[in-house]
């Protein structure tokens, strides 16, 4: 369960990115938090994910109030937490296939389990002939979708995705979605910031809507 | 960890080096001179040691003894003598026996000169020993007059001032090879944590990625730690190819008979060990210097 109270976030001018805000996800629920660009949506995923610190307020995630968690204590919180990022953030010399792997990697998981779950992730956003590519080299939709397959590979209790559809057609984004909605009847709780209205009303889910830092 | 992440960990350590490998070797060639030249210091600050502590043995004083007054005052009349003298912390006699005998050692090679020597126109001795405090140009002198006195003493030698000279500047030598090492030790130190924080950097976003994927600190630092130490011991065995190479050009500019001055106190072996341990140190100690300063950052 993901819990906000009173959260506010500035970074020094004269309206905050996030206002007093206070919200609630339930553990396995899938939700879409939209609104306008510069609304507050990827400030409140980075919040969440613990890239920043709010200026003020508490965030509560199954139970452990996350600014009192010692830094150590950090790393086992975001191995069960997958993150999309809006700039992907991959790394540019490693190929695509080593990409997805260092999300495994990272848990320690054995080699051999390794090629099979990135190799069947990458099945999952239809990238297996892209696997020895490295990122520069591949458009922006693919490496969009291997960042998803990053994601998706270690199969996190958290999958926090940023507007993880905008570079990809109309098509391709349904599809992203109906993997989400695989995942989430899986367990894990789904949060997805999105302006994208009509995929929103596709999937029928429920919507936190920001605007200028505040719930609307 | 498990031992999967180990395994990938090394990997990618070797892997680092590949990508790296022209920063990688010039940060080992970078090692293996400093290393070379602190070792040389070193080994010039022992050797320089080896000497001060010899000359120190030796900066005792000879007193002669007339022949008829030795046989009429007995040895041990005499060296009461001057162990009543302050500052003589020991003397021992030298028979004319083993005069001959020095002097036979002194001149191997050629001790046909000393065919027919009568050993009676050797003088009996004795070496007199001074104390620490008494070390010093001034003390040396002031028990040289006293030992004069003695009627029996036929002539009293010391080593003179030039000996006390030369050890200062021994001494003095000393201090700067000690401060010259220290200052290439920390330059080395520096210029491996700087080598590792440039890879640091150029790789911050691939560190930044590895870190929301929930990478442990010491998962992040282990492949950087290896890259630093696998250049330092790199480098250590390069550095004693440079002091092999270093001795032998050096000879030939030193004279003959100062070269023991550049020559190992320990044997290639040690030297080998020691110069892997030291490697290993520096690039491991300055890459934890710049990954600590790096992930607090």
């Amino acid at each position: 369960m993901i819990q906000l109270f009173h959260v506010t976030k500035s970074y020094g001018g004269s309206e905050p990115a996030l206002a007093d805000l206070s919200l609630s996800i339930e553990k396995g629920e899938f939700v879409f938090i939209t609104g306008a660009s510069g609304a507050g949506k990827s400030t409140l995923l980075n919040i969440i994910f613990g890239i920043e610190a709010p200026s003020e307020g508490h965030i509560i995630i199954d139970g452990r109030n996350y600014l009192k968690i010692p830094k150590k204590d950090i790393a086992p919180i975001r191995k069960r937490t997958g993150f999309i990022f809006q700039d992907f953030k991959l790394i540019e010399n490693k190929t695509v296939y080593e990409n997805v792997a260092l999300s495994l990697k990272v848990l320690g998981v054995s080699p051999s389990a390794v090629r099979r779950r990135v190799l069947k992730a990458l099945s999952y956003v239809k990238l297996q002939h892209r696997a020895n590519y490295k990122p520069l080299s591949i458009s922006g939709g693919e490496q969009q979708r291997v960042a998803v397959a990053r994601a998706l590979v270690k199969e996190p209790a958290i999958l926090l995705a940023d507007e993880p559809t905008g570079n990809l057609d109309a098509g391709l984004a349904v599809e992203m979605m109906e993997l989400f909605k695989e995942v989430n009847s899986r367990g894990t709780t789904v949060v997805v910031a999105t302006h994208d209205r009509a995929l929103i009303e596709r999937v029928g889910k429920r919507v936190i809507e920001l605007g200028d830092g505040r719930l609307l | 960890m498990t031992a999967a992440a180990l395994i990938y960990l090394i990997g990618d350590g070797i892997r680092n080096i590949k990508d790296n490998l022209m920063t990688a070797t010039l940060s080992a060639f970078t090692v293996a001179f400093a290393l070379a030249i602190f070792t040389l210091f070193t080994v010039v600050f022992v050797n320089l040691g080896t000497i001060i502590d010899t000359w120190g043995d030796k900066s005792h004083v000879v007193v002669y003894v007339k022949s008829a007054d030795l046989s009429e005052l007995g040895e041990s009349k005499l060296k009461k003598d001057i162990l009543g003298v302050p500052g003589v912390s020991g003397a021992e006699f030298v028979s004319r026996k083993e005069a001959l005998a020095l002097l036979k050692e002194e001149l191997r090679g050629h001790e046909s000169v000393l065919d027919g020597i009568d050993i009676k126109a050797l003088p009996g001795s004795f070496e007199v020993k001074i104390a620490k405090d008494e070390l010093n140009p001034a003390g040396v002198a002031r028990i040289v007059k006293r030992l004069s006195v003695f009627k029996w003493a036929d002539e009293v030698q010391s080593g003179g001032e030039w000996v006390e000279k030369f050890t200062a500047f021994l001494k003095f030598s000393r201090i700067f090879a000690l401060v010259v090492g220290l200052f290439l030790a920390a330059a080395t130190l520096f210029i491996i944590s700087n080598t590792i924080r440039l890879t640091l950097y150029s790789r911050r976003e691939e560190i930044e990625v590895m870190s929301y994927l929930g990478a442990t600190t010491a998962f992040i630092k282990i492949p950087f730690f290896l890259e630093g130490v696998v250049v330092g011991v790199v480098g250590g065995v390069m550095a004693l190819v440079v002091l092999a190479f270093g001795q032998i050009a050096l000879t030939w500019y030193i004279p003959s008979y100062f070269t023991f001055i550049i020559e190992s106190p320990v044997s290639p072996q040690s030297l080998l060990i020691i110069m892997v341990i030291s490697g290993f140190l520096i690039g491991g100690f300055g890459s934890l210097l710049s990954l600590g300063r790096f992930l607090r950052s």
